[in-house]
């Protein structure tokens, strides 16, 4: 005698496998990863890329004459222009770079134009009349910068069927402000594949 | 006559000296001009196996050459890493900065991503970010 309920119990076996499976596919997980690790997701400007350039412009900077000399030169930062056809925030390569450089103790650095408007603003509210003159930040004392860095970053992109080619280079230059020589400049090149299949 | 004595004296001791110092070795707790501190270090390869760590999974790149120099008051290393299979290989590398006590002398640096091909060498080489930074290792990851 064969026992119906059995059967049927095993041929539904399968099916509540693969629910449970699909399921399983299905569920959202979240979890923290190496944030220096090396980010493949799509071959558009990634957090890697930005942290390759940052690392290589600002050890090869740290080795140039107007940094090495050890008068601890005032720089100040202009901007990078995006030159790619992408969105890349090249303030956040610049402020990686400006992080390193002034964590190494070598340069300092001096407000730059972006910032302007805030120090201004700053300076002025200190000459109110709340303020303790004594301590008040007086007009006519800031610094002006000795070097100028600004830069620009490129983009070559190919693509084929199956195959995309993205090729950044990311120039850098460090400009004397007061005769306009310019003292150090470096590039960083990135290429980057994808392939289908 | 006494001249020419003094001079073969001189010669020979110059001589001796040469023999006694291993090129590389010149100077007492370094060797190819990178730190060893007290470890025991006789040949280059001694030194890689001191100085290069492998994470995660093994890697068939190794390191076959390594100089040590200083760039102002800055500790610069070029590694010459080879290829020795018939295959492309795709390897992933950074340097890690120690300072006098021993300690991170640095933050950890990025992977540096690094296309071999197949029998080929290439020199990487890394600026220590700090004065501070008084050692290293280069640590190597697979990409395979």
């Amino acid at each position: 005698m064969i026992d119906l309920s059995h059967t049927r119990r095993l041929a539904l076996l399968p099916l509540l496998t693969a629910v449970a499976l699909a399921a399983g596919c299905a569920q959202v997980q979240t979890r923290y990863g190496d944030e220096r690790s090396i980010e493949t997701v799509t071959n558009q400007f990634s957090s890697t890329d930005l942290q390759l350039i940052a690392e290589s412009m600002t050890r090869s900077m740290l080795q140039s004459t107007a940094i090495a000399s050890g008068n601890l030169p005032i720089v100040t930062v202009q901007e990078v222009k995006n030159k790619t056809s992408e969105y890349i925030d090249t303030r956040a390569v610049t402020d990686s770079i400006r992080s390193e450089l002034q964590k190494s103790g070598k340069v300092r650095f001096a407000v730059d134009a972006a910032a302007m408007q805030q120090q201004v603003e700053e300076v002025e509210r200190q000459q109110g009349e709340y303020y303790d003159k004594e301590q008040t930040a007086e007009k006519g004392r800031m610094v002006g910068a000795q070097y100028r860095m600004e830069g620009n970053i490129i983009s070559i992109v190919k693509q084929a069927k199956d195959i995309r080619d993205v090729y950044y280079k990311f120039n850098l230059q460090l400009w004397n402000t007061r005769n306009g020589l310019l003292e150090w400049s470096d590039e960083k090149e990135i290429r980057k594949t994808t392939t289908k299949g | 006559m006494n001249r020419t004595c003094m001079i073969a004296m001189l010669l020979a001791a110059a001589l001796a000296y040469g023999c006694a110092t291993k090129k590389g070795f010149e100077k007492p707790g370094f060797a190819f001009g990178c730190p060893i501190g007290d470890a025991k270090v006789s040949s280059m390869e001694d030194l890689n196996k001191l100085k290069v760590v492998t994470e995660g999974k093994r890697t068939t790149i190794v390191a076959t050459e390594m100089r040590c120099t200083m760039t102002g008051d800055l500790m610069k290393i070029d590694v010459n890493l080879n290829n020795d299979s018939s295959k492309v290989k795709r390897v992933a590398y950074k340097f890690r900065w120690i300072d006098r006590e021993g300690m991170r002398a640095w933050e950890e640096e990025v992977w540096k991503p690094l296309l071999m091909y197949e029998s080929s060498n290439i020199t990487v080489s890394g600026v220590a970010p700090t004065n501070k930074a008084v050692d290293f290792r280069l640590i190597l990851l697979s990409q395979e």
